[in-house]
């Protein structure tokens, strides 16, 4: 009765995660690059807090089914696969003792196709597959507590059918910059000498991870960020500002997270974040997201996700409404893992302080293994029942009389 | 040798793509029979708005005969336009290559089917030469699984267009 009511369950979960899913609309495909760029250089930014040490970050978007991400184009709803597929690997070298220099390398590819894969596309004609590239060199000194870094992106358009998507560049090379000193960053992207975004940093809550203070007032200082996006509209220069807010709330386990868009949208999104231990390797999320695409409280969309260090699920989170094409009204899995490094010490993205790690010897020791083996065998001869002690022969030993040398061949013939 | 086996399965399971592929098709092999007295001039796929138009089935399919089987990616639910000859003994001009630039429906006449999809309706529209042009065609929202699929285009006694997949 149990398993029965469980399989139910089950199936209705998987029912409701198809049933009312939306289809993704071309608009938001055809904005993908955009998207994909500014979360690389988010990314990199955080990690660029401390500047030192390594990140990997390894993602797959796993949706099992054709009909759960369709894609909604002017001639009606296709069968297909929204993806995204992503890594992204910073590492560093000491030196000297104060000098780190590191390397870094971000990638992702995501889009449509009409087929799942994992790195061959079956290229259908309604496609469109993208991908942005970031790499770059860092260099961070500790004593003056600074970070510069400077690297390119390549943003490259494989494939968009042609007969619904409009027509776009096929590859864009962009520049970027990051700086940093204490807590305060400024990053800046550049196309041809024009820049795309342009960002500041206030990172002002205490970070144990990288030097500061573990609870106190400090940690309860804001992390704000402003960036500037370039857009056109219809010709003219319509840029607009993008504010986050990052709050702690509770003890750096609790976080709300709210931007703002300036000055046409006002309220964005609302995120409220709870990680079991504030060095975020486990997190929940609740979100609110405004999309403009209806009118009052109808535009809200809620969601939430839930991530497992190596699973993340998650159900019209802001996050996968922003990176998975306006997916809304279907649970979107990812098959992941971030871990970054400082000091020996790990932690998960953007998080405050190490993750708990003992310490323990672990080179074992095989020569003393064996010789307390060998003690213990024997100082403790075995008694049989009536009292006798019993040796037991580890192998027989011929000896002739008239041998020169003595042979011995274990375990007999 | 076990774990080999597995490790090489899952290496070409990568490399190939996913194992949906063994039982999801991409495209329609699409086929149609017309079995209404009127000769079907061709099947498109229409936008919603009726601005774009991808053609799929080009020729003609004279009554009681059977289309090419076109191998097209349509696999989803679309707006499919089947035009014909003339509908009810009305005869109009079939329509040039410049069908694309339509403009909205001038006058609606015809209309056959009972059922609110499918209804056969007589268009006058300007062609890119600004000649007038009329065409008769039916729309109709389509599901298309993928794979092989037959349609079969009749007419019922009250002189409606019906769809049906076999």
């Amino acid at each position: 009765m149990k398993y029965e009511l469980k399989k139910i369950l089950l199936l209705l979960t998987i029912t409701a995660g198809v049933a009312f899913a939306d289809p993704i609309p071309t608009e938001a495909l055809t904005q993908g690059g955009l998207v994909m760029r500014d979360r690389q250089l988010r990314d990199i930014g955080l990690v660029m807090r401390g500047g030192r040490g390594g990140f990997f970050d390894i993602g797959y978007t796993y949706t099992p089914s054709s009909e759960q991400l369709q894609l909604n184009s002017k001639y009606g709803i296709h069968d297909g696969f929204a993806f995204r597929h992503h890594y992204g690997i910073y590492g560093s070298w000491v030196l000297d003792s104060i000098s780190h220099l590191g390397f870094l390398t971000w990638f992702d590819r995501a889009g449509w196709d009409s087929q799942d894969f994992f790195f061959f596309p079956h290229y259908g004609k309604f496609a469109h597959i993208s991908s942005a590239f970031t790499w770059g060199f860092s260099y961070t000194n500790t004593k003056f507590d600074y970070t510069a870094a400077i690297g390119m992106q390549h943003q490259n358009l494989e494939l968009a059918g042609s007969r619904v998507y409009p027509d776009e560049s096929d590859s864009l090379l962009f520049y970027w910059a990051h700086a940093r000193y204490k807590n305060v960053s400024f990053q800046g992207s550049f196309y041809r000498g024009t820049f795309q975004t342009l960002r500041l940093s206030l990172d002002l809550e205490s970070r144990e991870l990288y030097g500061g203070v573990g609870s106190g007032f400090k940690t309860y200082l804001p992390n704000l960020n402003a960036t500037i996006y370039r857009r056109k509209t219809n010709g003219d220069d319509d840029n607009f500002i993008r504010l986050n807010w990052e709050q702690n709330l509770y003890k750096q386990i609790l976080y709300s997270d709210v931007t703002f868009d300036f000055p046409d949208y006002g309220f964005r999104s609302a995120i409220l974040k709870y990680y079991p231990d504030p060095s975020r390797m486990i997190g929940f999320e609740a979100s609110c997201m405004r999309r403009h695409e209806h009118s009052g409280a109808k535009d809200l969309l809620w969601g939430g996700s839930i991530d497992l260090l190596f699973l993340r699920f998650g159900y019209n989170s802001a996050f996968d409404y922003e990176n998975m094409f306006h997916a809304k009204g279907t649970f979107i899995v990812e098959i992941k893992f971030h871990i970054g490094s400082v000091d020996r010490k790990f932690y998960g993205r953007g998080a405050a302080k190490a993750a708990p790690m003992e310490t323990t010897q672990s080179q074992f020791d095989l020569k003393k293994f064996m010789k307390n083996r060998a003690e213990q065998n024997q100082g403790q001869p075995t008694i049989d029942a009536q009292g006798n002690k019993v040796i037991h022969a580890k192998g027989i030993r011929y000896e002739k009389a008239d041998a020169v040398e003595t042979t011995s061949s274990e375990g007999g013939n | 040798m076990k774990f080999l086996r597995l490790f090489l399965c899952l290496v070409t399971l990568c490399l190939t793509a996913c194992m949906s592929h063994l039982f999801l098709d991409t495209s329609t092999r699409l086929q149609v029979e017309n079995k209404t007295d009127v000769a079907i001039l061709g099947l498109d796929v229409i936008s919603e708005d009726g601005t774009s138009v991808q053609p799929w089935i080009k020729d003609t399919i004279e009554p009681g005969e059977k289309s090419k089987v076109v191998e097209e990616d349509w696999v989803g639910t679309f707006r499919v336009r089947v035009r014909f000859d003339k509908w009810n003994g009305k005869h109009t001009v079939s329509v040039s290559a410049c069908e694309t630039k339509v403009t909205p429906p001038i006058r609606v006449y015809a209309v056959l089917a009972k059922q609110s999809d499918a209804n056969v309706i007589e268009k006058q529209a300007s062609s890119c030469n600004d000649q007038s042009i009329d065409m008769t065609y039916a729309e109709v929202e389509l599901d298309f699984e993928g794979g092989s699929q037959y349609l079969v285009v009749s007419e019922d006694e009250d002189g409606k267009a019906v769809f049906k997949f076999r």
